[in-house]
């Protein structure tokens, strides 16, 4: 599978395939090939800068005045993150995603590898298995939401009801701070277990069965294999799932929005609902563009990071 | 004699090994089956009569509804138009500045290439409340149009990484018989390195499909008027009435769900390639 092997062999490359030593060219085309090049990359930089750049300057000056979605409204300096920063609300919602990011990511890690591990066994019907599980992945995210409304949404719900015919009291899912939590997270989870399975077993692929034999034959169980063999050999490209993961995570609104809206109350507000509904709810222009531009840094340095381990991953 | 050798070996490895696979096949159609509840829930109660309905067994009433009572032609042809136009531009701006990325050898390129995967990890909430204030200026904010710009843009990054990464693996001995024959740099970017790309485009085609037709944020920013809805605006917009139409969401949610769930089995292994370039883009 070429995987985010496809986009990161990029980074890993530190961008071009380089040392084809037959490509040097006579340079009187050197320039023409410059133009060309350029020309070719004009439209793409366009678009970056006047979708992405753009807008990544305005909410640098949003952040820093006290406007509406219609007003500029005047400087205000840093006031904008001082509000935010000594805000409870958000603190609340930095809370919810650190949770919702460590679940979102272990538990579908954990999840997909023991679905790719199992699926590398010669178990009857496989091929059918790795294409129904990855569904969850595949079906958009406003269809899925739904049917898990209706699944638990209320306490005549399947779900509230089958706890009950198990002896418990019925869970009202939506409207306990806690199990509206765990939902958001399960929720997740299950949406994310696919993308951990494809990366795992993309990972797995390139581990040599020998190794296995080897190590059985030296009367390792199977437990020890897995610790000292396999994760250790697939431990790079775990470390890039769960980076990217985390990402996902960070950014995630239709997950927790479309179940609960951030509620009850703001139980389930991650960082990204906190600040949409700061600025589409509460006007808070201001304020909720602080709030994004803070994720903003946030994730930058995560990339950067990312980039970084990953060309440094090419090296060793 | 083997059969002596093999004999004090109790019922052991071979019959161990077969229960084991047995084990591990019921656990893992155990975990399919709860997988899917929601997607089955979804297909089922499409296709069950409501509450209301006089009609037992399975009917259609709830699609017969949704297409003639509501509004839903309208967001399906909304959602293709926006999707279309999205994929179609992805492909056609990312594929020459991918082409740029993989042959070129410049700081700018390598610069440009870094700038790339930064962007691609930004939330899209930072960039959508600045957009929404310029579009509105030239009324675009209530608007397919608008609407397609963002998502033509939110692909960028990683579509044209996707390109970058598969015109890699195309040797450049090609382009340069192509060169020795007197076509231009853009030339055998066109007539040699497009036409072997195939299986590079098809992948950054499904990512653009999948990142355009499943947002939901940017549409919900930007679309006020219901005829301006896609699918998945569309779908929410069931929920606002006070007693939710199970039949009908769940209708439209099978309406929704059906061009990811074809492609997906049309394109298997493209898409798994297009699906996780459309995670790296965090949906």
């Amino acid at each position: 599978m070429t995987t985010v092997t496809g986009g990161l062999a990029r980074a890993r490359r530190g961008v071009s395939p380089g040392g084809h030593g037959a490509r040097r060219r006579p340079s009187t085309l050197k320039s023409q090939t410059r133009r060309t090049y350029l020309g070719m990359l004009i439209p793409s930089v366009v678009l970056l800068v006047l979708i992405n750049g753009y807008p990544l300057v305005y909410a640098a000056v949003q952040a820093t005045h006290n406007g509406s979605l219609i007003q500029a409204g005047d400087f205000v300096g840093l006031d904008n993150f001082t509000t935010v920063l000594t805000s409870a609300a958000f603190w609340r919602a930095a809370r919810f995603t650190l949770i919702f990011t460590l679940v979102g990511v272990f538990g579908s890690w954990a999840i997909g590898l023991a679905l790719a591990l199992l699926l590398r066994t010669n178990i009857p019907g496989r091929g059918l298995f790795k294409v129904l599980l990855l569904l969850p992945w595949v079906v958009p995210i406003v269809v899925s939401s739904t049917a898990w409304n209706w699944l638990v949404a209320t306490a005549d719900s399947p779900v509230p009801r089958l706890f009950e015919a198990l002896g418990f009291a019925r869970p009202l899912f939506l409207a306990d701070p806690v199990l509206a939590g765990v939902l958001v997270c399960v929720f997740k989870v299950w949406i994310s277990f696919p993308f951990m399975m494809m990366m795992a077993a993309g990972a797995l692929a390139s581990v040599d069965d020998t190794l296995y034999e080897a190590a059985s034959i030296d009367g390792a169980s199977r437990s020890q294999q897995f610790v000292q063999i396999t994760l250790p050999l697939i431990a790079r490209p775990t470390y890039i799932s769960w980076i990217l993961m985390t990402v996902f995570c960070v950014n995630d609104f239709p997950t927790i929005y479309l179940l609960t809206t951030g509620g009850p109350v703001d139980a389930t507000t991650s960082l990204v609902v906190f600040a949409y509904r700061t600025v589409f709810q509460d006007f808070q222009t201001g304020p909720g563009v602080a709030v994004a531009f803070l994720m903003t840094v946030t994730l930058v340095f995560v990339s950067v990071t990312l980039y970084r381990q990953i060309r440094r991953a090419h090296v060793e | 004699m083997s059969a002596v050798l093999h004999a004090p070996v109790p019922p052991s490895a071979p019959v161990r090994e077969l229960r084991g696979r047995w084990w591990r096949f019921a656990v893992i159609l155990a975990v399919t089956v709860v997988a899917l509840v929601p997607i089955g829930v979804v297909l089922l109660l499409s296709i069950l009569p409501g509450s209301t309905s006089s009609t037992t067994g399975l009917t259609l009433e709830h699609f017969v509804y949704v297409f003639g009572h509501t509004l839903a032609t309208t967001w399906i042809q909304n959602s293709l138009m926006t999707t279309l136009v999205t994929v179609v531009v992805s492909v056609v701006v990312a594929a020459p500045a991918g082409y740029v990325l993989s042959r070129g050898r410049s700081k700018v390129v390598s610069g440009y290439s870094l700038l790339l995967f930064v962007l691609q990890s930004l939330p899209i909430i930072t960039a959508v409340v600045p957009l929404f204030i310029l579009f509105a200026d030239f009324g675009l904010a209530d608007s397919l149009v608008g609407l397609t710009i963002v998502y033509v843009a939110a692909t960028m990054a990683v579509a044209t990484w996707m390109m970058a990464a598969y015109f890699d693996s195309i040797p450049v001995s090609l382009e340069e018989a192509a060169w020795i024959d007197g076509l231009s740099v853009f030339g055998s970017f066109l007539r040699v390195v497009l036409r072997n790309s195939l299986p590079g485009i098809l992948s950054t085609a499904i990512f653009a499909f999948l990142l355009s037709w499943n947002d939901y944020l940017v549409a919900l920013v930007f679309l006020r008027t219901d005829v301006n809805f896609t699918l998945p605006i569309g779908v929410q917009s069931f929920f606002q009435q006070n007693s939710i139409d199970w039949g009908s969401v769940m209708a439209l949610a099978v309406v929704m769900m059906l061009p990811p769930v074809v492609v997906f089995a049309a394109l298997n292994r493209y898409f798994s390639v297009g699906g996780i370039g459309g995670s790296l883009a965090g949906r």
